[in-house]
């Protein structure tokens, strides 16, 4: 199969090799004597939405968080292979961590703001960067909850705590936070999996919008919401990614057959 | 095992769910059976307190007033008139240097036990903690003794003061803190301190504004039950503060020394005084009171910082 991937490859190069934001180049990811990722290569592209599809324990999670090195903390990983960011290799020595996760945010499987009210949630990640102009982080506060579609609902409660938040709403409140740090990159892991169907919705309508600002890569096992919103869509099966193709080709012509497999629910 | 005919006829009548009769009546009673084992455990484990209260009251409440915890003890023998007022500012005295010690020594290692240490340093260092909770208290008191009253040890030859006694006492209350911090902040769920180090916050970033607001409450218990413990001691204070009947004029050196009400209860126990026998008790009654007015002091202190520090 990794022909197959060298070919999904050299069709996305050839379209244009400037549109590459991410490059994940022979990846290999190790807990202990645990082969959790075996040779990765894939791209993605400026301004896409890629869905990484798998079933549970795929190792479809732990790719995600390579990408933003929150592996780091994870003791007896070891991780071989490049991932380049904008052409540059996020693994060396010379990158510094904070500012790679300012520029690559994430957003977590259930929602998980801070035991604060609502504005400290957004303004957390103006805060941690030294940023103190009170002024500029209202602002910013406030735009980060419109994008997020979430401030005409919260408006006249900035200052209660975010717990007081349905579901939905807390998720939206994750993704506005963070979106405050104004990323180039946003990492999210099944955003959607504690949510009801509205409030899934109302997120997938915000990730369709958030194309034009952001690369999305989303982690999901859920097919009918990768096909709706991705133009990207990876297989990953036992630490292998079997495919990765355009979303079109990748759901109405899968070239392998354990992808067929999973998106016709064989698995 | 006696598998009897009988069966439900629900669902589809070809298929049966056997009923074992006899092990439903003994299930039922087996869990009448442990609810009674925890039960009369509580009650048991509960009679102590009580009887300790009962008895304290019954004997010592003659003296008490105001009067027992405003006055010095004068008299012959000494304690037979007044108060115990030197061992209450005694005891603020220890508590206060135990904590200056115990508070950020203590916090400190939990905080890096459970977010900065490796799994490795972290199991050797948990294994010396349970092991400094298990060191009998009186061998606190020999080491306090040689460290901090004599000459011998590093040199600070406090003497038989407030403040031998309480850094001892602080040495005490240190794995206890450390313990219960680690614990407090293992509650957190790990999903806080992920979310900050994804913004790009560093792990002391997410640690002072979010694993420490969040586990707040917890630390306060930390600490809460770091004082109860010391406030009891008497064994350690033997070596480094013994006692004294009048307030101290210093924390060091002759006239450093404090009373403590533990104390107080050995001293006057051992004393052949009907009267310092009855105010022994009333001082058990004081101390119990103490306790008591610590405890739900710190929870509301510890409930109103959680509630302010949601605010931030």
């Amino acid at each position: 199969m990794t022909d197959i991937n060298k070919n999904n490859i050299d069709n996305i190069t050839e379209n244009n090799k400037d549109e590459i934001k991410i490059e994940v180049k022979n990846l290999n990811f190790n807990y202990g004597d645990y082969h959790l990722l075996k040779d990765i290569n894939l791209f993605f592209k400026k301004n896409s939405v890629c869905t990484i599809l798998g079933p549970s324990g795929c190792g479809k999670s732990s790719f995600l968080r390579t990408l933003n090195r929150m592996n780091d903390y994870t003791e007896g990983s070891k991780l071989t292979g490049e991932v380049l960011l904008d052409g540059k290799n996020i693994y060396s020595k010379s990158v510094d961590v904070v500012e790679l996760r300012r520029n690559v945010g994430m957003v977590f499987q259930s929602p998980n703001p801070f035991p604060k009210t609502i504005f400290e949630n957004v303004a957390f990640g103006l805060k941690i960067h030294g940023i103190k102009n009170k002024q500029f982080i209202e602002e910013r506060v406030e735009k980060c909850l419109k994008y997020a579609g979430l401030f005409d609902e919260v408006k006249d409660k900035l200052h209660k705590n975010a717990f007081s938040l349905s579901g939905g709403q807390q998720q939206r409140l994750c993704i506005a936070r963070a979106i405050a740090t104004n990323p180039s990159v946003l990492l999210m892991d099944e955003p959607t999996a504690y949510l009801d169907p509205a409030a899934t919705a109302t997120i997938l309508d915000l990730i369709a919008d958030f194309k034009k600002f952001y690369t999305i890569i989303i982690v999901s096992h859920n097919i009918q919401q990768a096909g709706r919103i991705s133009d990207y869509s990876g297989f990953f099966l036992d630490g292998e990614l079997i495919e990765f193709s355009k979303s079109g080709d990748f759901f109405t012509r899968p070239k392998d057959k354990r992808t067929e497999n999973f998106i016709t629910n064989r698995f | 095992m006696a598998e009897t005919d009988n069966h439900k006829k629900t669902g589809d009548p070809n298929n049966y769910f056997p009923v074992n009769k006899s092990y439903i009546k003994r299930k039922k009673i087996y869990n009448r059976i442990a609810y009674g084992f925890a039960a009369s455990a509580f009650i048991l484990g509960a009679f102590p307190v009580f009887h300790i209260i009962y008895s304290a009251l019954i004997i010592g409440y003659k003296y008490l007033n105001w009067r027992f915890v405003s006055t010095l003890p004068t008299g012959f023998p000494i304690g037979a008139k007044g108060g115990i007022l030197n061992a209450i500012v005694g005891d603020l005295y220890l508590v206060v240097i135990a904590s200056c010690l115990a508070v950020p020594l203590g916090i400190g290692s939990g905080l890096y036990l459970s977010l900065f240490g490796k799994q490795r340093t972290n199991s050797v260092i948990r294994l010396l903690n349970e092991l400094m909770i298990g060191i009998p208290s009186v061998v606190w008191g020999i080491m306090g003794f040689y460290i901090f009253s004599t000459n011998a040890g590093l040199g600070f030859h406090f003497g038989f003061s407030a403040l031998a006694g309480g850094l001892t006492l602080g040495f005490i209350m240190t794995p206890i803190v450390t313990l219960l911090t680690e614990q407090a902040v293992h509650r957190i769920p790990a999903s806080y301190i992920e979310g900050a180090l994804a913004m790009g916050a560093t792990k002391w970033q997410a640690t002072k504004s979010v694993i420490v607001k969040a586990a707040m409450g917890g630390i306060f218990t930390a600490v809460l039950l770091g004082v109860l413990n010391i406030i009891g001691q008497t064994a350690p204070l033997l070596f480094t503060n013994y006692y004294n009947t009048g307030l101290p004029t210093g924390i060091t050196g002759p006239g450093g020394a404090v009373g403590d009400i533990a104390m107080l209860i050995f001293i006057y126990i051992h004393e052949p005084s009907h009267i310092l026998h009855y105010k022994a008790e009333t001082a058990v009654v004081v101390l119990l009171f103490f306790v008591f007015a610590l405890d739900i002091g710190m929870r509301l202190i510890s409930w109103l910082t959680v509630k302010i520090f949601e605010m931030f």
